[in-house]
């Protein structure tokens, strides 16, 4: 009953998107949304709130939180739509379907169900890539996420019928008392989430999907699309226990050397987006490191990193988008010396660079510690990939700030207003949480 | 059909039409292989004169090739059932008689490996005709199918057709051909249906054949044979989202209708343990999803080109073109009402 009412909330918020001059309605509709969300008994131990088909959990009630943070904030990102007048309305519907189906994709207590709304999430990011980016390269960006993604999830839907078959049960419940202990099943239910994190063999669809995305897709594929892997292999992976304690080494490996590899190829970006994306691999593997690892902290370690790089990445697309629409180019060369013209906007750069370097008091350096500690205690050697992992993500970030605000600037430039308050509301509301919600980390970080 | 038949002005065919449902009517319902025979034969006898028109030289020349073919195969499933009335006495399935029942059928259907003739034939009927031909002209060749199917035989069959199906539309820029391997691909799917059960085939069939119905009617009513055309058109946005929402749904990609058919077959698949051929299943239609986004690149991308030579009659009767989408969003999440 309580996760339903959201549902159809949400739902009779989509008719609203069609009429005229909703479009800051609807944007309202979602924060009060969010405030009533918030408001849910919040149990840590356990599934709550469990009705018809729908359940609560510490990490679905993040995410979830998380999702409809960022879908509001999305909306507030692209007035430029509005202004302009191309198919704001379609946009708002299209928000609002992706909201819908990563509400569901996280409060679902079937597997199977799971996989639909995983899947049909898709479609309205695809939508959003190609019908509202402004490139010729977008037709491709949206090819590579398609199907690099729909690669890996087609054997997930196999295993899920699978253990459909062998269990007579989908609900995500029960798994945790059964081991299905073959390579085969493992490899077919992890593989799609692991394209998804991006891991690092698979993650070219990254790049290039965030660059040729407009500002909404950026955040919503940073802010929520790559955690709905780290959400699945959370959910998948306590039914495979054995295998994985024998296999997990691989991705572990993988991933860390792959987040060295990306971390020192943001220094070679010109494209500032691109540099965001490249780094949002490289958290994200450290993430895929911590649930790999299958401890404790582990877990803990990536669940916050997952909440906190999705704030902090969404946040450094906003910033992006903000420079692209007052230069129209997202190039380093030529966004330079911005401190001359912004120097607001150069405290938001900062904030939220700092806080994609993990530096304190935000909540990625909760994350990053706890990782640090799960993967040391797992291997000593990693202590040296994570060393230079979070070293460089100093390295890129300060690289990517100085960048862009000091230096002589782009003598090309007629006009353009400082900031307007709507931007300056937007980076506030991704860095108050980012930098507010280590003051209290209990309801994140204790599960049991 | 009908209202096709009936505004060309050319309801001399109903008959034609009449005698073609009846046949395969004759066919599946008949008690011995004579009877199926002789419905095989009325159909191929009543659907020439739907297709030929005699002051169009492509047309003639496709019936004519329709008919070769098909009597081909008529005759070769005739042979057979001689064959097996006469020399076989047992009820087994799994023998040399039944490949070459199949064979005969399958090349009546235009499946692998005897599909050649069907993308030629689809280039060269109109596409009201290529609806007949894709979903009503397969059912009597499938419920034969099943009476008398060697297992082994019909897996490597099904294979064959998913790999060409989706293989061949690669290169394709004809509309009607690109239909016509998603056709031969979705008979792999048909042909494992019927291994499995009569009542699974009809639920697969009855979705496809819906979804090639509101795809064929769109490209119909906007006179579109070549993905050239896609582009040129004053394609106003509902129209847009429609084949966006028909091609992805026909892909078999969740949101849409298309999904559960090929859901439901995986089930059976993996609960009859085909653990490879549905990994072949699976990897296939990524290619087919690949040339059906190659189709609706027109639609994701909203601004179009205005061109004033092309008059577009379709601005007013939007009901039939929303209601179509709108089924395809919805009847996954309304069926769960039903089902679950």
């Amino acid at each position: 009953m309580m996760m339903m009412k959201f549902l159809f909330m949400m739902i009779f918020m989509i008719p609203l998107c069609f009429m005229k001059n909703m479009f800051w309605l609807v944007q309202m509709m979602l924060f009060f949304m969010m405030f009533l969300f918030m408001n849910l008994n919040l149990n840590i131990m356990c599934f709550f709130n469990m009705s018809y088909m729908f359940y609560c959990d510490i990490i679905s009630f993040g995410l979830i939180l998380l999702s409809i943070w960022i879908c509001s904030l999305m909306i507030m990102a692209s007035e430029s739509l509005f202004k302009l007048n191309f198919y704001f309305n379609f946009f708002l519907f299209n928000v609002i379907f992706l909201l819908i189906m990563l509400y569901l994709t996280f409060s679902v207590l079937n597997l199977l169900l799971f996989y639909f709304f995983f899947e049909a999430s898709l479609i309205p990011t695809l939508l959003l890539i190609i019908g509202w980016g402004y490139q010729p390269e977008r037709i491709q960006a949206g090819m590579y996420l398609l199907f690099y993604t729909l690669f890996g999830s087609l054997p997930l839907l196999m295993g899920i019928i699978y253990i459909f078959n062998d269990l007579n049960t989908m609900t995500i419940y029960f798994l945790k008392f059964f081991n299905m202990n073959m390579y085969l099943l493992y490899i077919s239910m992890i593989f799609a989430f692991l394209v998804k994190m991006p891991m690092y063999f698979v993650h070219l669809w990254l790049p290039k999907a965030h660059v040729e995305a407009p500002v909404s897709g950026s955040m919503i594929l940073a802010g929520i699309m790559l955690k709905l892997g780290g959400y699945g292999l959370l959910r998948v992976m306590i039914f495979l226990q054995e295998v994985n304690l024998k296999l997990n080494y691989i991705w572990i490996i993988i991933s860390l050397v792959g987040g060295l590899f990306i971390s020192m190829k943001c220094f070679c970006q010109v494209d500032m987006k691109s540099l965001i994306a490249y780094s949002s691999v490289a958290h994200m593997s450290m993430v895929i490191g911590g649930i790999m690892v299958m401890n404790y902290w582990g877990f803990i370690g990536s669940y916050i990193l997952m909440i906190s790089h999705g704030l902090c990445s969404s946040g450094m697309f906003c910033l992006a988008n903000i420079n692209y629409e007052r230069l129209h180019s997202r190039s380093l060369y030529i966004n330079s010396g911005m401190m001359n013209f912004m120097p607001s906007m150069s405290l938001w750069w900062f904030l939220l660079l700092s806080s994609n370097m993990a530096a304190p008091p935000s909540l990625n350096l909760l994350g990053e510690i706890s990782l640090i500690n799960s993967l040391v205690s797992w291997s000593n050697i990693s202590m040296i990939l994570l060393m230079m992992i979070s070293f460089f993500s100093a390295g890129y970030s300060l690289y990517l700030y100085s960048y862009i605000q000091h230096g002589k600037y782009f003598q090309g430039l007629y006009s353009f207003y400082v900031g307007s308050s709507r931007e300056y509301l937007l980076l506030f509301l991704h860095w108050f949480p980012l930098n507010m919600m280590i003051l209290k980390v209990d309801f994140i970080s204790i599960w049991f | 059909m009908f209202f096709f038949i009936l505004t060309n002005n050319n309801s001399n065919k109903m008959f034609f039409l009449f005698i073609l449902f009846f046949s395969t009517l004759i066919s599946i319902s008949s008690n011995s292989w004579f009877g199926c025979w002789i419905g095989l034969e009325i159909n191929l006898l009543s659907f020439i004169p739907l297709i030929s028109n005699s002051k169009n030289l492509l047309s003639v020349e496709t019936s004519l090739k329709y008919f070769l073919t098909q009597s081909l195969a008529s005759i070769n499933f005739l042979f057979m059932i001689l064959i097996k009335f006469s020399l076989l006495k047992n009820f087994d399935m799994n023998n040399i008689i039944s490949i070459m029942m199949n064979s005969s059928l399958l090349m009546k259907m235009g499946s692998a490996p005897f599909h050649f003739w069907f993308p030629n034939i689809v280039e060269g009927l109109s596409w009201m005709n290529n609806f007949m031909l894709m979903t009503w002209q397969k059912i009597s060749p499938m419920i034969l199918l099943s009476y008398y199917f060697n297992k082994n035989f019909l897996i490597f069959m099904i294979i064959m057709n998913l790999i060409i199906g989706s293989l061949g539309g690669l290169n394709q820029t004809s509309l009607r051909k690109l239909l016509a391997f998603s056709s031969i691909n979705n008979l792999g799917w048909m042909i494992f249906s019927i291994m499995i059960s009569e009542n699974l085939w009809l639920f697969y069939f009855l979705i496809y054949s819906m979804m090639i119905f509101m795809m064929i009617s769109l490209f119909f009513l906007m006179n579109m044979y070549f993905m050239n055309q896609l582009f040129i058109n004053n394609m106003n946005f509902f129209i847009k989202l429609n084949l966006l929402i028909n091609f992805l749904s026909l892909g078999g990609l969740p949101p849409f209708m298309g999904f559960m058919p090929k859901w439901i077959i995986i089930n059976f698949l993996l609960i009859n343990k085909f653990y490879f051929l549905t990994f072949i299943f699976m990897m296939t239609s990524l290619i087919i999803i690949y040339y059906y986004i190659r189709i609706i690149y027109s639609s994701f991308m909203f601004n179009y080109f205005k061109m004033k030579w092309v008059n577009l009659l379709m601005k007013n009767n939007m009901s039939l073109i929303n209601l179509s989408s709108f089924i395809s969003i919805s009847s996954m999440i309304l069926s769960t009402f039903i089902f679950m």
